[in-house]
């Protein structure tokens, strides 16, 4: 993860209003956590999906759970499970992606098939069929999550299997649920558009992706979805990994440049070379560019008993205002990170930049 | 007599207790308020009147699993605040407390006991079970 992929990154979901993606051990936190950030975050013109949004979430998830031949397990591969919700125009998107055998890629294959082109009755009969056939009830995975799925959101299921060896392959499904009341006259994004942000975090060891307005109420649900997502970690990088997040999503709310009135920034957690890692990226009004250059080549220059000195300093007295002053929440930020903090301005216009940001711990 | 005051905690703010009756200090759980500053005030308020008719002995209970940098600053506040009760020849100490295995908690006692110029004491309690 560098300052430029976080760039890449917020291009690549440029067009999203809110997007967020997890790859890992698949616990019903990570669902609560995803489905109260879209609760808490989407656009008013949508409220009336909220609830079934949700609810497709959560299907979603139980067929992650329900195909999947992983055990749960702490260690990334580039097959680790992976999870993606996002909302383009007037139509959100899950994407769920699993390993599965290949021996049971017909069966599912044929399920998703026939749910793709049955109309609405047919869908109804189905679902009654399937839910009163104890058979193929008790055989689990019946079908039933897809025939929902489809009723729900009145549209196909794009469907991919990419193969990964000779007994497995990667399992690709997208979930279209379009808002009737709005038409943005956009095509519905391709389910290759989903496999290229999969294939990016998986090289690039991204745990957790997040892009869109970081208001409070986006904070919130991030914090809670870290907290309870990464009991597996020692208490003390699991504590400095929270407090630096609060720190830095904090500053996004706080210090972005606001655009239409929405404070838009992107977060990323990754994982690789036994070190966390920690992104983010968001605008910054161009005028404040020079000064925090400055605070943060000035916390960079510094040692880590200089640094110190300079926290307890500012504790008493509290900060100076005299400019490229750094303030606390960097000082620290600088003191705890194993390396130096890189950073990158991309200029955008004369009004903003784009400012990324990465620490490793 | 000061009112006292109380707060529960909530998910981003720490429970206050200021209760000069019951001789009870408390600042415990998280403070990660984005405005510690709105949040803090009436706390300020409070210890400004108190140290200046403190009880004979004072100690400071503040157990924070979290708090974010604006909020240090807040807390430093507070103990500067409580520095003032040596002018009246009243005693005030802070213990700080953090649950056994945090060392983060307990590293961030030990560097504000480093800019305090209170008695400050550093007290380890065992974790909880589930």
């Amino acid at each position: 993860m560098t300052t430029k992929t976080i760039y890449d990154f917020y291009k690549l979901l440029e067009n999203d209003n809110i997007s967020f993606s997890y790859r890992g051990g698949f616990t019903n936190n990570v669902l609560t956590t995803a489905t109260q950030l879209f609760k808490e975050n989407i656009g008013e013109e949508h409220s009336k999906l909220k609830n079934k949004l949700s609810f497709l979430m959560i299907e979603s998830f139980q067929n992650i759970s329900r195909y999947s031949e992983q055990e749960g397990t702490d260690i990334l591969e580039d097959t680790s499970e992976f999870f993606m919700t996002r909302n383009v125009g007037d139509t959100f998107y899950i994407i769920s992606a699993n390993l599965i055998d290949n021996d049971k890629i017909p069966t599912v294959k044929e399920k998703l098939e026939r749910v793709n082109t049955l109309d609405k009755s047919e869908l109804n009969k189905l679902y009654r069929e399937v839910l009163t056939n104890k058979q193929i009830s008790e055989k689990g995975g019946a079908g039933l999550g897809f025939i929902e799925m489809v009723r729900k959101t009145k549209g196909k299921l794009p469907f991919d299997f990419v193969k990964v060896d000779e007994k497995q392959s990667m399992f690709f499904m997208q979930i279209e649920l379009k808002n009737p009341k709005v038409d943005d006259g956009l095509e519905p994004l391709p389910l290759s558009d989903a496999k290229f942000v999969q294939e990016i975090v998986a090289d690039e060891n991204i745990l957790m992706m997040h892009k869109g307005d970081f208001s409070k109420e986006a904070v919130g649900p991030m914090l809670r979805m870290v907290e309870e997502n990464m009991q597996n970690v020692s208490l003390k990088v699991h504590k400095k990994i929270f407090h630096f997040l609060v720190e830095i999503l904090q500053n996004i709310s706080k210090h972005a440049y606001p655009i239409n009135n929405k404070r838009e920034g992107i977060f990323q957690i990754g994982f690789d070379d036994n070190k966390f890692h920690i992104g983010t990226g968001n605008f910054i009004a161009k005028d404040e560019v020079a000064n925090l250059k400055n605070q943060i080549e000035m916390v960079n220059s510094k040692t880590k008993e200089e640094l110190n000195e300079l926290y307890r300093k500012y504790l008493r007295e509290g900060k100076s205002t005299k400019t490229g002053s750094a303030g606390l929440g960097l000082i620290d930020l600088a003191r705890e990170t194993t390396d130096k903090i890189n950073f990158e301005f991309i200029e955008i216009n004369n009004n903003y930049s784009f400012f990324s940001l990465t620490v490793n711990f | 007599m000061l009112e006292a005051i109380i707060l529960e905690k909530t998910k981003n703010s720490p429970e206050i207790i200021l209760d000069k009756e019951n001789n009870t200090f408390k600042i415990a759980g998280r403070s990660i308020v984005e405005d510690p500053g709105e949040f803090y005030s009436p706390i300020y308020k409070w210890l400004e009147e108190y140290v200046k008719n403190p009880l004979k002995s004072t100690d400071f209970i503040i157990d924070l699993e979290y708090f974010n940098s604006s909020s240090a600053r807040q807390i430093m506040e507070i103990i500067m605040l409580l520095e003032k009760i040596s002018d009246t020849g009243q005693k005030a100490k802070i213990s700080w407390l953090y649950e056994e295995g945090d060392e983060m908690s307990k590293e961030r006692g030990d560097e504000i006991k480093l800019v305090s110029k209170l008695d400050f004491e550093i007290k380890e309690y065992p974790a909880e079970d589930f």
